[in-house]
């Protein structure tokens, strides 16, 4: 937007020609500015993805000797797609992804109404409450692991004490090992949803709050007709947010479960990095990590989608 | 208090003073409602703490003990089985390392493509903002294999390279958005003063956004101390950091839980009081840096 109003055409030709002169030099100063951190960013990070879309295409395995690389075509990613592992890998990574998003934002939301109030003591609160996100992942997996241990684990032995849970516990079981995953993401992660929405809720319109309050509309008619609506920006930008990083995760299945029992918590990143790093199947493992890509920009282009509508929307009204 | 007393006196002021009361209230519920989720909150946190005060009879015990006589016996055990000022010093070199690297490229880059005139700046700018969102293990094999070509494998740089990708796209699209809603007008007549294009980068819109290069450390710094994946496979036992020490110890025989909470502090407690000192920085960190 700020493009169309620097171009003021200044009267006297003279000055004008210079002043374009200058503008070029001015320019080419920002592209040398801008020029290391795009050439860095090419050689370091595109140059490697576009590495990583080649070795997908080949059967490519370090260990094997020479390290020789065959053409296989799209081989690599109908065997992620079909094989038990890739599938279960997809699977377990989508619905990590959408049980913690959804427990995050609906628990971030309430946090972030709580806090909303300005004052010492929500400052005070918040600073305590953003302690889980600052933690290594792999430490919250250590932790949690320890926690949830069934024979000295503080929550762990009396979940399997009172019968709650198996005696072998909430991370060792097929069907528990998962949502125990996406709760230990939930306890990591709610308050930056919180910390975000509630950024989100600073900056509404006060006018429009005070005129809803005038209006004597309950708490909840006001949430839902007019908070809710001009909070949607924000909302869409924290779920797209999280989800993304969710859809990423490692550390924290590496650390508790390692993928298992079996492959009950593989997700898509355990899974590339086992292949990859463990068993060098560099193209089958770039297979994996271009499938993650791909998932990746797909949500993000529908939540930008999203995003323009509820502004178009939110423009109208 | 006062606002009570007169209510007794003066009648008519009496609804406007329940309101304020009825505000009171629904402050304190809300307060000890923050109160109580804090402290649930809080209870692995404290586990990581308590555990490393823990002495070695009460670790195991089972059921599991509450109370203990706190000891530093696992800090001194944490001492004789690791190497933690080298751990240490790996942790701080890899991260500050690539804060610098990153701040160098980043800060100029966001200033350019916020002030170019050009109508690609915004589409590198969300380039660099996507590349923040790449799985790291798609770039990570390919990279693999570039520092093992080129023998950096198993050095810190290895390390401080493949982490400023992130860092520096992070960065610059932090700084992308701070340079961005930053007024031209100022620069604008330092030129016209007679200022080089330099200085008005330099001297005059670099200062104003201090507390974004701040924020934007503090996330390098974070973002790199924080990862394990990428050193365990990119260093070697000399230059390791800490995290990647807290894995290796985690599962071996000779190691407690008390030992790896104590070796946890070291790892976590920087980066905490980061936070908590910063918290002005560190919060507009989170918020800015995703928009």
């Amino acid at each position: 937007m700020s493009i169309a109003t620097t171009a003021i055409p200044s009267p006297r030709q003279p000055s004008r020609r210079k002043s374009l002169r200058f503008d070029d030099r001015r320019q080419l100063f920002l592209l040398a500015l801008a020029l290391p951190a795009v050439v860095y960013i090419a050689a370091v990070a595109i140059w490697p993805l576009v590495q990583g879309i080649g070795y997908s295409f080949f059967d490519y395995n370090l260990l094997r000797r020479g390290g020789a690389k065959t053409f296989v075509g799209l081989d690599n990613y109908v065997q992620v797609l079909t094989d038990g592992t890739g599938q279960r890998a997809l699977i377990n990574t989508f619905v990590f992804t959408i049980g913690a998003v959804f427990f995050e934002f609906i628990l971030g939301l309430g946090l972030a109404m709580l806090l909303w109030r300005d004052g010492r003591f929500n400052r005070i609160c918040l600073a305590f409450l953003l302690i889980p996100v600052t933690i290594t992942p792999l430490v919250v997996g250590l932790i949690f692991r320890a926690l949830l241990a069934v024979d000295y684990g503080y929550i762990g032995y009396y979940l399997a004490e009172w019968g709650i849970t198996s005696p072998r516990g909430l991370l060792a079981g097929t069907t528990t090992a998962l949502p125990t995953l996406i709760f230990i993401d939930i306890w990591e992660w709610t308050p930056l949803v919180a910390l975000i929405l509630l950024a989100g809720l600073k900056a509404l319109p006060g006018d429009i709050l005070e005129a809803a309050f005038a209006d004597g509309a309950t708490s909840w008619q006001r949430f839902r007709l007019v908070i809710l609506p001009l909070l949607l920006p924000t909302v869409f930008l924290a779920l797209v947010l999280r989800m993304m990083d969710a859809f990423r995760v490692f550390d924290s299945i590496f650390v508790t479960t390692g993928g298992g029992p079996g492959d009950a918590t593989t997700s898509l990143m355990v899974y590339g990095v086992k292949q990859g790093l463990q068993f060098f199947n560099i193209g089958y493992a770039s297979a994996i990590a271009n499938i993650s890509i791909l998932c990746i920009a797909l949500m993000a282009a529908a939540f930008t989608l999203l995003i323009r509508r509820a502004d178009v929307k939110a423009n109208e009204q | 208090m006062t606002t009570m007393t007169t209510t007794a006196t003066l009648p008519r002021l009496a609804a406007p003073a329940r309101r304020v009361t009825a505000l009171q209230k629904r402050i304190r519920i809300e307060r000890t409602a923050l109160v109580l989720i804090i402290a649930v909150y809080m209870i692995p946190v404290l586990w990581l703490v308590a555990t490393a005060y823990k002495p070695p009879k009460d670790m195991f015990s089972s059921p599991p003990s509450f109370l203990f006589e706190p000891t530093l016996h696992n800090f001194r055990r944490v001492f004789e089985v690791f190497d933690v000022w080298s751990l240490l010093q790996s942790s701080i070199i890899i991260s500050l390392g690539s804060a610098v690297l990153s701040l160098l490229l980043g800060v100029p880059a966001g200033y350019a493509l916020a002030r170019a005139r050009s109508r690609y700046a915004i589409w590198v700018a969300y380039l660099f903002l996507a590349i923040r969102t790449v799985p790291i293990i798609a770039t990570l094999l390919p990279f693999y294999l570039m520092m093992r070509d080129i023998g950096l494998l198993g050095t810190w740089w290895a390390v401080i390279l493949i982490n400023t990708t992130l860092n520096c796209a992070f960065v610059t699209w932090m700084m992308f958005s701070y340079f961005r809603s930053l007024p031209r007008d100022m620069e604008e007549a330092a030129l016209t003063d007679g200022c080089t294009l330099f200085g008005a980068f330099y001297r005059v819109a670099l200062p104003t956004v201090v507390p974004g290069i701040i924020a934007s450390a503090l996330f390098c710094v974070m973002f790199s101390w924080n990862d394990f994946l990428v050193a365990m496979f990119l260093t070697n036992s000399d230059s390791k950091p800490l995290s990647v020490a807290l894995l290796a110890a985690f599962g071996t025989k000779d190691i407690t839980w008390g030992t790896l909470g104590a070796l946890a502090h070291f790892s976590t407690v920087p980066i905490m009081l980061m936070a908590l000192f910063m918290n002005r920085y560190f919060v507009q960190g989170l918020t800015k840096g995703v928009h």
